[in-house]
């Protein structure tokens, strides 16, 4: 190989490396944009959610008044489950089960905790780049596909709206590439007026049974349980020891995170009857898995391949 | 394996079983990691004979059952990104519902078969006394009937509801387009449903 094409094959790799630098660097931007987006804009629309074989039609109402967030999410189909997220609490409505759900907002601690971020550390788990665009519910659209570097989490290929960087399509892909979970707008507004009256429950919940949490929900110990093996990229970001809706005894929670996907696992008191089946579950996209140990039910809940709930709650250690 | 537990097993894919034969084999099943993977391959292969898996493409089809019937469960490697709507219901996916739904079946009549407690000495790695590790990871079923049952009867010690409860608390600490796929799991038509685990992740 002579001088000059030595040179232009060096010249050659530099300007590919500096293009993928390039590339990296917009997909970060888009992720960015794309946080901020789902939280911070007002919007309400129309979406399909995909799982295996099932289909069905949802609406989204998210609704940003200087700062104070609500949503509501109604399934179209069926019984027309809600769920309701406002700046205190988070209620869920069965009118099959004739119940309603309420949980507290959690006010997470900085000090305890380290919210899932779309920081550099996601290269250590994922490989994201920019694809192509596309047009999506008549909007030109961004591809953006994160790929993992291991079975222990998903991918994602997301749709992001060209001016806003707000979701319209995305698709939950397992490390093979086949599609685990998909969501797609079918008709969105973004940045339009909305009335408060439209984040309110259409459904009469009179005569339903309201399971919620006791007061001071928040425990004042800190959680004495932990993981001692985790996947590669995942670390602790949240431990809490909380009292939930249904149970009078507090239970330990930690969040095991990448920094995109999260892992919860929570740990009942030896003094709460064990309520959840034993084993490896699937609900919708989430796997969970569940056992007894020392006592205590352990159950790691997660969009997260199942190998990863079971790895992450087999190696938590007792206090 | 005995003939006679290979006739059970075809009797009991072909739904030509009694509660109590089902009740004994299932037991039988908990015991035998071998028998219960034969189970539920043979359970995908009549599935795919009868045409229920959805939408699949033949070729897909093809190498999914054979590599079912060879115990490897591999079935080719998607490309990155796949167009047109074709996607939407993919074999592979098709393949593991059938699988879940064998596995489900079987769920209808077994027993809670979570891991018993050990003692207090500490510290302990829950892992080491349950035996599941990742590189035998034991066939968990969930007991789909049961679960229903406890769900009309009493919402609060029923399974859905606990794990209801997990996911919502769950979510709040998910990014927010996590949060809204784990918010739409939870009221999705059928309720945050329970179903058998799916196929084991296949080593690399």
């Amino acid at each position: 190989m002579n001088r000059p094409s030595s040179l232009r094959s060096l010249a050659g790799t530099v300007i590919g490396c500096a293009a993928l630098q390039a590339s990296a660097q917009d997909a970060q931007q888009w992720l960015d944009r794309m946080a901020g987006a789902v939280e911070e804009l007002s919007y309400r629309g129309t979406f399909v959610h995909l799982l295996g074989d099932e289909v069905e039609t949802l609406q989204i109402i998210h609704r940003n008044d200087g700062g104070r967030i609500s949503e509501r999410i109604v399934s179209m189909d069926g019984v027309g489950r809600e769920i309701i997220r406002n700046e205190d609490e988070i209620y869920c409505i069965l009118p099959d089960r004739q119940i309603v759900l309420f949980d507290n907002r959690r006010e997470v601690s900085p000090l305890v905790s380290a919210l899932p971020s779309y920081s550099e550390d996601l290269w250590r788990s994922y490989e994201i780049s920019l694809l192509h665009t596309e047009r999506v519910v008549e909007r030109d659209a961004q591809v953006v596909a994160i790929h993992p570097r291991d079975e222990f989490r998903y991918g994602y290929l997301l749709w992001l709206d060209s001016e806003t960087a707000m979701p319209l399509k995305s698709q939950l892909r397992d490390e093979q590439g086949w599609t685990v979970e998909q969501m797609a707008f079918t008709q969105i507004e973004i940045g339009q007026d909305i009335s408060p009256a439209a984040l309110e429950p259409t459904i009469d919940s009179e005569g339903f049974r309201v399971i919620m949490p006791p007061e001071n929900a928040v425990a004042e110990d800190a959680p004495q349980w932990r993981a001692t093996r985790l996947p590669d990229g995942f670390q602790l970001s949240v431990a809490t020891l909380t009292r939930m809706a249904g149970s009078e005894h507090p239970v330990e929670h930690l969040v095991y995170s990448d920094g995109l996907a999260t892992v919860s696992v929570f740990v009942e008191s030896p003094d709460s009857e064990p309520e959840v089946t034993g084993g490896l579950s699937r609900i919708g996209s989430a796997n969970a898995f569940s056992f007894e140990f020392s006592g205590r039910q352990i159950t790691a809940v997660g969009e997260v391949p199942a190998v990863t709930v079971e790895s992450i709650a087999t190696s938590f250690t007792s206090p | 394996m005995s003939e006679q537990f290979q006739d059970q097993i075809s009797a009991f894919t072909d739904d030509e079983l009694s509660a109590q034969e089902c009740a004994f084999l299932v037991r039988l099943l908990e015991r035998d990691p071998k028998s219960r993977d034969r189970v539920m391959r043979y359970s995908v292969i009549g599935a795919a004979l009868r045409g229920e898996l959805p939408n699949p493409d033949p070729d897909v089809l093809l190498r999914g059952v054979q590599a079912e019937l060879d115990g490897t469960g591999a079935v080719g490697r998607a490309p990155d990104v796949l167009p047109g709507p074709k996607r939407f219901f993919r074999p592979a996916i098709g393949l593991g519902i059938a699988a879940s739904v064998a596995v489900a079946a079987l769920a209808l009549l077994n027993v809670a078969n979570g891991p018993t407690g050990i003692s207090d000495q500490a510290p302990q790695i829950a892992g080491a006394a349950t035996g599941v590790g990742l590189q035998d990871r034991p066939s968990y079923v969930v007991p789909l009937e049961a679960a229903g049952t406890l769900a009309m009867g009493d919402a609060l010690s029923s399974p859905p509801i606990r794990l209801t409860n997990y996911l919502i608390t769950h979510g709040q600490y998910a990014p927010g387009i996590r949060r809204t796929s784990i918010h739409t799991n939870v009221i999705s038509n059928e309720g945050p449903r329970v179903r058998a685990s799916p196929p084991p992740v296949q080593e690399r």
